[in-house]
């Protein structure tokens, strides 16, 4: 048993999903983590599946040329072998965070925070961006989910994303995910 | 007494902590009364917070009547510088805004909450208020202190288009 990722992208139609995962399972491949959504009338889809002995990135790709002509999609198949235990990458000294960014639209506002998150030491887990707002008035909004490193480094490198996101003068909160075990 | 226009993102004004009220003058009552106008112009408007209006002032109106969400139900009412005195089981639900028109989340607040704050006759008001009264209680007190609901939602997986194309 191999885990293969694959990405396919392509104008959104009815069936796309059907048609992908009906390759999949007819292949005995197993769906694990995935992420398909819609983007301005083009659909995304980004999966991690595992694959039987002898199904190879190569051989899903060939399984999928009928749907990715029926649907005009762009697919790409390839091995993950050297990829972590499934889960979120947080490393044992790490918390959760959630960010979220929202102000008038402008370039930058994605690089500058991850760059300010990056060099903070943290990580994306999860992005999420909205471009939304009246025509000539675009509001941009972003969420995500982080690590930052544990403790006072956490607040410091929060202090420094909300820094970043300062100087393009958009609002960002930064707070600690909380969960409450019952 | 006024509809006036609500504001949406990114206007300064929602991202700014508002300014006591301090006594229940006519400028005070004025702003009660635009906000009640403002509210009532938009039929699914359950709340009004004085920054979406552009006044920088810590006042909102709350009117959950007929809410099929609601248990607790003061009808119309006005508080200025209102203060949690307490907040308690906390529930996860969406909840939209008109300062967002484009967006939705999920975002957890305090289901059981006691709030105070000056009515408009300047006497103090001590409230009880549950279920979706307390959500919208709490979502109003948030624009009092510069946030959105986009500032409290879980994630990237809790905010959702409320359209699906530009």
């Amino acid at each position: 048993m191999g885990r293969l990722w694959l990405s396919a992208l392509g104008a959104d139609r009815p069936g796309i999903v059907a048609a992908v995962s009906g390759v999949l399972a007819d292949l005995g491949c197993n769906l694990e983590d995935s992420t398909m959504t819609n983007l301005q009338g083009h659909f995304a889809v980004l999966l991690v599946v595992s694959a039987p002995d002898g199904v190879t990135a190569g051989a899903l790709e060939d399984a999928l040329d009928p749907v990715a002509g029926l649907f005009e999609l762009v697919v790409a198949v390839r091995p993950l072998d050297d990829a972590p235990p499934p889960g979120e990458p947080v490393g044992p000294r790490d918390e959760p965070w959630t960010i979220a960014v929202h102000g008038a639209d402008r370039t930058g506002i994605v690089r500058t925070v991850t760059s300010a998150l990056a060099d903070a030491g943290g990580n994306v887990v999860d992005l999420s961006t909205h471009l939304v707002g009246e025509e000539g008035a675009p509001v941009y909004v972003m969420t995500l989910r982080v690590t930052l490193p544990a403790g006072t480094a956490g607040d410091t490198a929060a202090g420094r994303i909300r820094e970043a996101a300062a100087s393009l003068d958009v609002h960002c909160s930064v707070h600690r995910d909380e969960v409450d075990l019952l | 007494m006024s509809v006036r226009a609500v504001l949406t993102l990114p206007h300064p004004v929602l991202m700014a902590t508002a300014a006591p009220v301090g006594d229940i003058d006519a400028d005070a009552l004025a702003l009660a009364g635009d906000l009640v106008d403002t509210m009532r112009a938009s039929p699914a408007c359950v709340g009004l917070a004085a920054p979406q209006i552009g006044v920088a002032r810590r006042a909102f109106v709350v009117d959950v009547t007929g809410h099929a969400k609601a248990v607790s139900c003061h009808g119309t009412f006005v508080l200025f510088d209102p203060v949690v005195v307490s907040a308690h089981d906390p529930a996860a639900a969406r909840e939209g805004c008109m300062s967002v028109p484009d967006l939705t989340g999920e975002v957890a607040r305090a289901t059981r909450l006691t709030v105070t704050g000056l009515g408009i006759d300047g006497d103090r008001r001590t409230l009880s208020v549950d279920a979706f009264e307390a959500r919208a209680v709490l979502h109003e007190i948030d624009h009092l202190d510069g946030l959105v609901f986009l500032d409290r939602v879980a994630g990237p997986h809790a905010v959702f288009a409320r359209k699906t194309y530009r």
